[in-house]
């Protein structure tokens, strides 16, 4: 199912991750660049991805019970 | 050499300088200068005022006592005199073969500028009090002008009759004779009045004091007297304090010498001033015209000295920030020359200190610079020791990661050259907060926040801001970051000032022509970035937050945890103890991942299942880790999550078991074991307890005390080393406290990163709860009263967003990622042993100079 987005998703973080490794340029800060390209794509991409999967295969469904006469709108 | 990063702390190398007397100062200044040397104090066994160069620093202390009595002077002076910012004075010479002279020079100089400051200011004072005095003589004239004026007027009436009467209060009996007396208008007359020889005292008291000083003057003379006052209606101002003082005129008759006296002693011992006043009016004329044109002279001589001064403060003020500048730097200088051992044979002072090794090059170009501009033939000379001492910890911080690095810092300052959390702690620090404060409105406003105070930097780095806004300002990078994060995980929570965003096709559909609780159908899709806005406003939607945020919160802990306990490899090969590695790394990393790793994959496990197909019920993955205690091997199959868990989680819970006498035991075995082979040797005896005469340490220094892991270690190669001698107990102690730290720890940590779902449920809460009370309540109202009310509502609920959900939530966030760095993660590997670096620099002194 899309479940495999979680792993396209990773894929394209790696990727942009070795980008930014490569594209840092030298000097003083070159660690320091390179450090947060990698946590910043890591911990953008664990946030979304257990977002995700969160609502993968949902265990409940939302209920309201405000709703007049067909969908309202939000 | 490669360049310097945050990731370890700076290689530094211990240096030797020998500077001659003559180019000393010099030297040292260059030194300040470039602001990359750490000094040490080699006279640590001195007192203070045993040192080689107290005389001038005595010296300099006076004249910068100096230079501050004129700044608070000139600062004091209004209107305000403006003075010269240091980048606008030509620079005084400090170095060089001429600076000592210029230093007397400066030094006649600033005791001149006193002196003739001190003459005017007195003189001022005293004018000022004279001008004073004067002023309250012309009042009391122009008062009891009109007091005699009045008597004179009705004198004929009344007038007389009630000055009498105030002579006879004690009712001797005379008193209905006079008033008979005045009735038939048999009294000596009118002109007996001044003819009487009614004598009197004038004078001034402060207004408070005046009912004291009539009561007490009723008590002590009878009664005997007549009193008039009036009140005078400007203030007198203070020129010293500027305190203001209300006075009242008095003029009290009364006769007889003795009464006089009387008076007089108690006016002045209440503070009052006394005033020599003529009864005769055309003296008092007289008096009036001598005192108004004195009061004039005055005045215009007060106004000269008043501009004399100004004019002085003024040439002042032009050259006192370089001065001071001067001064606090020449103080540094023999401050710094005062650490140094001097070598009064020789003519030879001998530093020691440290400094980064690749700033070597530099120093040296900076001891030639100064052998030019003193004028001396002989250079210092700088030479590299070697030592087993530990260098200071030094971070190359940028405006950037300065804040970053003050988080770290105020933990504790790292061990030499051991793995710096603070690189890290850039992306790390700022994330965890946004989980808490997930909203995008918040995020922009602080991110907002944050590109202001950058884009403006310079500017608000010069202008004084208050001590809590400078703090805001010092972490500037950290707010921009923290807002930035916050922008995107608001996108992920889908809250926006707590209403959502629909930017994607929902996942649900709510039936149509439904009335009543209503449940939504699921699309088969997924909503690809965040949270989907159908749970927005749903009845249930906590229920699922509360269940996503809360396994949110463990997965990231988990992460975060373990990446902390990875960082402790990269240390253990820096220094060269593989023992540490599978000792205690191996053991701690297994530990963690076969309870809590195996948690966060049957968490993501159980996302990817979809129960909806499956045979069974989901399982409480809670219950799930409670039971794999309780009950190991055995699993209910109704809430079994997979085949085989039973003999999965009894492996886990015995690789677990293991860790714990792993970490317990391993370590001091195997330093016991070294320690041995070491005696076998026949080395035994350096510092190792049992013969006395070899134990006391070497050198005097005790910060370099190494930990007692590596204490035997290097007894063999380097016998300059000071160290703890092997004591089986302290190991043993240190490695069981270790351990329970740690296995206690692990499970305390988990849960503490629950506070991540905690806050940011609290925050989402709180927005809602704020937006329903404040601005949907206006949204209902229509009309002239409605718009009024709406507007009303907006400002309060901005407000209130700025104030309790930005400011206080954003601090309270703060302080629980704080938290999270400080005890969670940086426990797990960062030793924090270190001391930090702290070179000679002027760069702080020139900010001092111009606060």
């Amino acid at each position: 199912m899309s479940g495999f987005l979680v792993f396209i998703m990773a894929i394209v973080a790696l990727g942009a991750g070795l980008l930014g490794w490569n594209l840092t340029p030298k000097g003083m800060n070159q660690t320091m660049i390179r450090s947060s390209i990698l946590l910043t794509l890591t911990c953008c991409y664990l946030m979304w991805a257990i977002t995700y999967m969160a609502q993968l295969h949902p265990l409940m469904a939302p209920r309201r019970s405000d709703i007049r006469s067909g969908r309202e709108a939000m | 050499m490669s360049y310097p990063s945050l990731f370890r702390s700076e290689e530094l190398s211990k240096i030797q300088l020998f500077i001659p007397r003559e180019c000393a100062h010099d030297t040292i200044y260059e030194l300040g200068e470039t602001g990359n040397v750490h000094l040490l104090d080699l006279n640590g066994e001195v007192n203070a005022f045993q040192r080689s160069f107290v005389g001038e620093i005595r010296r300099l202390d006076e004249m910068e006592r100096r230079c501050r009595l004129f700044h608070t002077q000139i600062t004091e002076s209004s209107p305000p005199i403006g003075l010269t910012p240091l980048s606008a004075i030509p620079p005084f010479t400090s170095v060089g073969p001429r600076a000592a002279q210029a230093f007397d020079e400066l030094d006649d100089k600033l005791t001149e500028h006193e002196t003739r400051l001190n003459q005017i200011n007195s003189s001022f004072e005293v004018l000022g009090r004279r001008q004073r005095e004067l002023e309250e003589a012309r009042c009391v004239l122009r008062e009891t002008a009109g007091f005699f004026d009045q008597n004179n007027n009705n004198g004929r009436g009344r007038g007389g009759v009630e000055i009498r009467s105030s002579f006879d209060d004690n009712g001797d009996g005379s008193a209905p004779l006079l008033e008979n007396a005045a009735e038939y208008g048999t009294l000596p007359g009118e002109s007996g009045f001044n003819g009487v020889d009614l004598e009197f005292v004038a004078g001034t008291i402060e207004r408070s004091r005046m009912p004291i000083f009539e009561r007490v003057l009723w008590r002590v003379l009878r009664g005997n007297l007549y009193m008039n006052y009036s009140e005078i209606e400007e203030p007198f101002v203070d020129p010293t304090n500027g305190k203001e003082t209300y006075k009242d005129v008095f003029i009290i008759f009364a006769h007889g010498s003795e009464l006089l006296a009387k008076i007089r002693k108690v006016a002045e011992s209440m503070g009052g001033t006394l005033y020599p006043i003529d009864s005769d009016p055309d003296k008092r004329n007289d008096a009036m015209r001598e005192v108004t044109s004195r009061l004039e002279d005055i005045n215009s001589v007060l106004f000269q000295t008043g501009q004399t001064r100004r004019v002085e403060l003024g040439k002042i003020a032009e050259q006192l920030y370089s001065w001071k500048d001067a001064v606090a730097k020449e103080k540094t200088i023999y401050q710094t020359m005062n650490l140094l051992s001097y070598d009064a044979k020789k003519k030879t002072l001998v530093a020691e200190g440290w400094c980064p090794t690749r700033d070597i090059t530099g120093i040296q170009q900076a001891l030639r610079r100064a052998t030019e501009t003193a004028g001396t033939a002989v250079p210092p000379i700088l030479s590299e020791l070697q030592t087993h001492q530990t260098p200071p910890t030094f971070h190359r911080t940028t405006p950037f990661t300065e804040g970053f690095q003050t988080i770290i810092d105020s933990y504790g300052i790292a061990t030499y050259q051991e793995v710096n959390p603070g690189i890290f702690a850039v992306i790390t620090f700022p994330f965890l907060f946004a989980v808490m404060f997930g909203d995008i409105g918040h995020g922009f406003l602080a991110t907002l926040a944050g590109v202001v105070m950058v884009m403006y930097e310079r500017k608000l780095a010069k202008a004084g801001l208050g001590e809590i806004f400078e703090t805001f300002f010092f972490g500037r990078y950290i707010i921009l970051l923290m807002g930035l994060f916050s922008m995107y995980t608001g996108l992920m929570y889908n809250d926006i000032f707590s209403k959502s965003l629909h930017i994607w096709t929902s996942g649900w559909e709510w039936p149509e022509g439904k009335n009543g609780t209503v449940e939504a159908v699921a699309t088969g899709g997924t909503y690809l970035f965040g949270l989907d806005p159908a749970w927005h406003g749903a009845d249930n939607s906590l229920v699922f937050s509360n269940s996503y945020k809360m396994k949110m919160s463990i997965i990231l802990g988990v992460i975060h945890m373990t990446f902390a306990i990875c960082l402790q490899v990269p240390n253990h090969l820096k220094f060269k103890k593989p023992l540490n590695i599978y000792a205690e790394f191996i053991p701690q990393i297994l530990f963690m991942q076969s309870i809590f790793g195996y948690l966060v994959v049957c968490i993501v496990y159980k996302w990817s299942i979809d129960w909806s197909q499956s045979a069974t019920a989901p399982p409480g993955l809670l219950n799930m880790l409670i039971y794999m205690f309780l009950s190991p091997g055995t699993v209910d199959p109704s809430t079994q999550l997979y085949a085989g868990q039973s003999f999965v989680q009894v492996c886990l819970l015995l690789l677990a078991l293991v860790c714990v006498p792993w970490m317990l035991c391993l370590k001091p075995y195997m330093l016991w074991r070294e320690h041995q082979k070491i005696k076998g040797q026949g080395y035994q005896g350096i510092g190792s307890g049992s013969n006395g005469d070899d134990g006391e340490p070497r050198l005097s220094t005790t910060q370099e005390m190494q930990d007692e892991e590596d204490g035997n270690g290097h007894a063999v190669a380097e016998a300059e080393e000071d160290e703890h001698p092997f004591e089986m107990g302290d190991v043993i102690i240190h490695q069981v406290i270790h351990t329970i730290e740690f296995c206690l720890g692990c499970i305390s940590n988990t849960a503490s990163y629950l506070r991540l779902w905690a806050l940011s449920l609290a925050h989402a809460q709180l927005s809602e709860v704020l937006y329903n009370m404040t601005l949907e309540r206006a949204f209902g109202s229509t009309g002239i009263f409605g718009v009024v009310f709406t507007v009303i509502m907006f400002g309060m609920w901005f407000i209130l967003t700025l104030a309790i959900l930005c400011v206080m939530e954003g601090l309270s966030a703060f302080l629980h990622a704080l938290r999270l760095h400080w005890v969670e993660a940086n426990g797990k590997h960062y030793m924090a042993g270190g001391y930090a670096f702290t070179p000679l620099s002027f760069a702080a002194i020139e900010a001092e100079v111009e606060e």
